[in-house]
């Protein structure tokens, strides 16, 4: 922090000598009034910067709607778009009436929260309603990642009541053990660190992506592959989407929201590291913003080359997922590493996804987003990537340097950074597998999982959501149709 | 960078509070209250920073968000049989030149002590020891790159449908790498030789060119990029039948091309009005509310009528040329008012900006009629509008370039617009900028697409063309809107054979009656 500006109307009476008080009082009055400018300042560029970012990151939500309409058939984008809505509008509800308390309720103990409910007594000291909506951004899209592995065959009341649940409690006693100031295992403990040093996970490569990741992963295995994927237990079936427009609309919007998401979570801009200088929070943001992008683009060309190879064309879907993938990968590390760390993540991202893909396919898991291999796949090489290569400097500006920070084991920090990274990743692949691996398989149990067959091959739209999701052609418009003729098969529409 | 320091000295204090006790003690307070302004000034540098940056970044993100829409604009542009390439192709833009920039692009454009041709300074190369050696951040390292970007985009529009995709990763490193950069440290660095913001005494003309957010340097250099790389691969099949007629290869979907034009428009607002870096900045102490933040506004206001004059004047002009209202048109009319802009738009009045934006449109239709004339093929008109509008631009700067804001934005008491009073020499800057920005161009990108040419390397063959580049190249087609188009089940032999899919669309396909 810089220095105070602080005055002793007294003390500086005695230096200014007799009659001086008044002189004194009013000097210590302006400077007062100069610190109490300073500090509103501080609030109002703060709370712009962590608005606009939360802004950014909700804009993640359209991304990742459109990534999904896109990657699926056609005959179900009105279900897959409107469970993207949900995960939003529903996350908005349950995550105000006790998911944040959950999370960020203060002051609690190390597993969950225990107050806020409802945002009560709120704003704190350190937390104002920006803080709020920045966290509420964040918890949708984990819901969101969830839907894209269950896709296509699940049953929309499932959604509702998995994404709920993610939301209002799964997701946010992950991110207060990582994230609080009281969480058992958050790097930001004042005393008493796992390890001596907490998990780094910056801006949630597992609090958020191996979260929505894993959930994801139970759906699908649960309700097993869609029909015709692995058609007689055969090799698969690429079941494509049927707009690679709308992929590559959501993968930039995705990107465009990222900045908000990775550089975003300092929460504050406004941190000089020595007052007076250039140098302060604003510039640990701008490398930020560079890591994130430095990732990504490495992946999507480790990616384009990759698949260029082993399948013998250029795909700009598969180039789409790898640029994701280095994005998830370097959530968690985007604030402590160098720009050039951020290269290397982004390669070994792209080669993590392809490799879980092909994981998948041996095992017959189906999943229309690859969404359990990107985030949970990549998710995971994240937070192993921050135990390797996060920067001793950077620890230190990012966490508060105090004896014993440890950092990247490739950077001659030691083993215990990574350490607590491992438990990390076995910690939330275990919470997420006990919570919605269960939900997923009870709503099975209860036959609210997965939908008919005849629905399956019919598309849920026309089954379920009142109609094909686009109408090209005035003949295709069922509502001027006389009631009683047959419902007509898909049209052939030649735009997006 | 505060403007008005906070400077105080205790010697001096104390020698003003002695009278009223001894010096020890007055020193002491003069000691005191020094340290405190100190600290205040120091508080006030830290804040100046930190809003600085967040315009910045937000700035950046918002430039980044001009990919998409380019992306969506391509797409929407070109038929659907080759929609998927394109779109590959500004996914492919983005990142490779995050990686040609970050290693050398940057140091080329910024790196400085240089000379006034291209950046040298080793710490610059890979960011090394980067920001410690520079007046700037990694926002102002964001910030370029997105603009860097933007350039290698423009010129893929231009050589659309029929190159091949080793060709556009070739042409756009090297573009985002290296020709690029060279451009934008003659005209932006302190170093370079044409710059308005030159920090010895040695501007051009006494004016240096002015081209705020890159008129030429951006739109130019793609656009005459991909004037060159359309000229040396040709027309596409069909767009000039034996009589020489020219038939309109339509887009396949007029919704993407809205879509794309209104994200560059939100885009355009980090373009412009981010380039102005800071916006922390007093111009006029007797007039406290005025400051840079109001020159920031103002170009935003500039940038938002000369778009929707050209678009105005678009639609006006081609209803009279072609009889209808045509949306495409108009968007293109709209983007090339903000191309022009782009030149002038922190020194000019908002009414100047109509006048920008009203020639615009003209400049337009007329380098439209003449690539018809010479048989020139550009899918998304980008040579016409990114280089033609471009240069308009840059002239539009030299005749109205207003007194007042020249000297905010640069200091100094400058040349300024011809028909504003302010003389010729910075028309003069204006027009060597043109012709040097389509010589450097020229003589770099030129050679690189002819000898990818000579090397079979650039444009695809006749069958992959009718096909479509998405069937042969880029695994399947973009859209399968019914199960039973969903070739991937099917032999690969009979993928190849199809076309296009069966549909009732009213998109022309073209004939092989050439």
């Amino acid at each position: 922090m810089s220095g105070a500006i602080t005055c002793s109307a007294a003390d500086l009476s005695a230096l200014l000598g007799p009659n001086a008080t008044a002189a004194a009082n009013y000097i210590c009055g302006q400077l007062g009034t100069v610190n109490n400018k300073f500090t509103d300042a501080a609030y109002a560029i703060d709370n712009t910067y962590l608005l606009f970012s939360a802004y950014l990151v909700f804009a993640m939500q359209l991304g990742f709607a459109m990534l999904c309409a896109g990657s699926v058939r056609a005959k179900n984008t009105m279900n897959i778009m409107l469970t993207n809505v949900l995960d939003a509008a529903a996350g908005g509800l349950f995550y105000y009436l006790f998911g944040y308390a959950f999370a960020f309720g203060e002051s609690s103990d190390g597993f969950i929260g225990r107050h806020n409910f409802g945002l009560k007594n709120f704003p704190t000291l350190t937390s104002d309603y920006s803080f709020f909506l920045y966290q509420w951004a964040f918890a949708i899209a984990a819901a969101g990642i969830t839907s894209g592995s269950i896709a296509e065959r699940t049953k929309f009341v499932a959604y509702l009541i998995y994404s709920s649940f993610l939301t209002g409690f799964v997701y946010p006693v992950v991110s207060h053990w990582f994230w609080s100031p009281d969480g058992w295992a958050s790097p930001f403990r004042s005393e008493d660190r796992l390890f001596g040093t907490g998990a780094i996970d910056f801006a949630g490569s597992g609090v958020v992506h191996m979260v929505g990741g894993i959930a994801g992963l139970w759906g699908a295995l649960i309700e097993g592959p869609r029909i015709g994927r692995f058609p007689d237990g055969g090799h698969a079936i690429a079941l494509r989407g049927h707009s690679a427009s709308l992929v590559v609309l959501g993968t930039f919007l995705l990107w465009f929201g990222w900045y908000g998401f990775n550089p975003g979570s300092f929460t504050k801009i406004l941190i000089p590291y020595n007052s007076g200088s250039n140098y302060g929070q604003w510039s640990g943001i701008g490398r930020t913003a560079v890591t994130t992008t430095l990732s990504g683009c490495t992946a999507a060309l480790t990616t384009l080359f990759g698949k260029r190879l082993l399948s013998g064309h250029w795909n700009v879907t598969d180039v789409c997922n790898g640029l994701l993938g280095g994005f998830a990968a370097i959530t968690a590390g985007c604030s402590v590493v160098d720009p050039w760390a951020a290269i290397v993540c982004g390669f070994v991202a792209s080669l993590v996804l392809i490799g879980c893909n092909k994981l998948a396919e041996l095992l017959k898991y189906d999943d229309p987003l690859e969404a359990a291999q990107l985030h949970g796949g990549c998710g995971a090489w994240g937070l192993i990537f921050v135990g390797l290569f996060a920067k001793e400097k950077y620890v230190n500006e990012v966490y508060g340097a105090s004896p014993g920070r440890h950092y990247g084991l490739f950077m001659g920090g030691g083993g215990k950074l990574l350490g607590a990274q491992l438990v990390q990743i076995i910690v939330i692949v275990g919470w997420v597998s006990a919570t919605m691996g269960t939900l997923f398989f009870m709503l099975k149990k209860l036959n609210l999982l997965r939908i008919s067959n005849e629905d399956e091959m019919q598309g849920m739209d026309i089954a379920r959501h009142g109609g094909f999701a686009y109408i090209y052609h005035d003949n295709d418009d069922e509502s001027i149709r006389v009631s009683g003729s047959p419902i007509p098969r898909a049209p052939n529409p030649p735009a997006v | 960078m505060v403007t008005a320091t906070t400077t105080c000295s205790a010697v001096d204090l104390a020698a003003l509070l002695s009278s009223s006790s001894n010096s020890t003690s007055s020193l002491a307070a003069a000691t005191f209250l020094c340290s405190q302004i100190s600290n205040i000034s120091n508080k006030l540098s830290d804040t100046t920073f930190a809003v600085d940056n967040t315009y910045l970044l937000f700035s950046a993100y918002l430039v980044f968000a001009m990919q998409l829409g380019f992306a969506m604009l391509c797409a929407g542009s070109v038929r659907a049989k080759n929609t998927m390439n394109i779109m590959l192709t500004n996914v492919l833009d983005a990142a490779a030149g995050a990686i040609s920039y970050y290693l050398f692009g940057f140091a080329f454009a910024f790196g400085t002590p240089s000379n006034g041709f291209i950046g040298r300074h080793h710490s610059f190369f890979a960011l090394s020891s980067y920001p410690e050696r520079s007046g700037s951040d990694f926002s102002f390292f964001l910030y370029q790159w997105a603009f860097a970007i933007a350039a290698a985009g423009i010129t893929s529009g231009s050589i659309a449908e029929r190159t091949q995709f080793v060709a556009y990763l070739i042409y756009s490193t090297f573009l985002t790498g290296f020709v690029y950069p060279t451009v934008s440290h003659w005209f932006w660095s302190s170093d370079g030789w044409a710059s308005a913001s030159r920090s010895d005494n040695n501007l051009l003309f006494g004016s240096g060119a002015i081209d705020f957010a890159g008129s030429g340097v951006v739109h130019m250099v793609g656009g005459i990029a991909g004037l060159w790389g359309a000229l040396v691969e040709g027309p596409r099949i069909g767009r000039f039948d034996r009589s020489g007629r020219s038939v309109a290869l339509r887009g396949h979907s007029a919704s993407l091309v809205v879509l794309g034009t209104f994200l560059l428009w939100f885009g355009w607002y980090g373009f412009n009005p981010g380039s102005f870096l800071t916006i922390l900045k007093g111009y006029d102490k007797s007039r406290p509310y005025y400051g840079q933040w109001s020159a920031v506004g103002r170009t935003a206001v500039t940038t938002t009528l000369s778009g929707c004059t050209a678009a105005l004047t678009t639609l006006f002009s081609k209803r009279l040329l072609a009889g209808h209202w045509n949306v495409i048109d108009v968007c293109n009319g709209l983007l090339g008012g903000f191309a022009a802009i782009t030149s002038g738009c922190a020194v000019v009045e908002p009414w100047a900006a109509i006048v920008c934006g009203f020639v615009t449109s003209w400049v337009l239709i007329g380098f439209n009629l003449l690539a018809k004339k010479l048989k020139y093929d550009d899918p998304l008109e980008a040579a016409q509008l990114h280089g033609g509008c471009g240069a308009w631009g840059l002239i539009f700067t030299g005749l109205f370039a207003s007194k007042q804001y020249v000297n905010e934005v640069y200091s100094g008491d400058r040349p300024y617009g011809l028909l504003m009073g302010g003389g010729g020499k910075l028309l003069a800057a204006q027009i060597v900028q043109i012709i040097v920005i389509v010589g450097w161009v020229t003589v770099t990108m030129g050679p690189l697409f002819y000898g990818l040419h000579k090397m079979n390397l650039l444009r695809i063959s006749a069958e992959d063309e009718m096909a479509g580049m998405d069937m042969t190249r880029h695994g399947g087609f973009a859209y399968a809107y019914n199960d039973e188009d969903d070739v991937s089940t099917k032999p690969w032999g009979h993928m190849a054979g199809r076309v296009e899919p069966t549909s009732r669309s009213s998109t022309p396909t073209p004939t092989l009656t050439v």
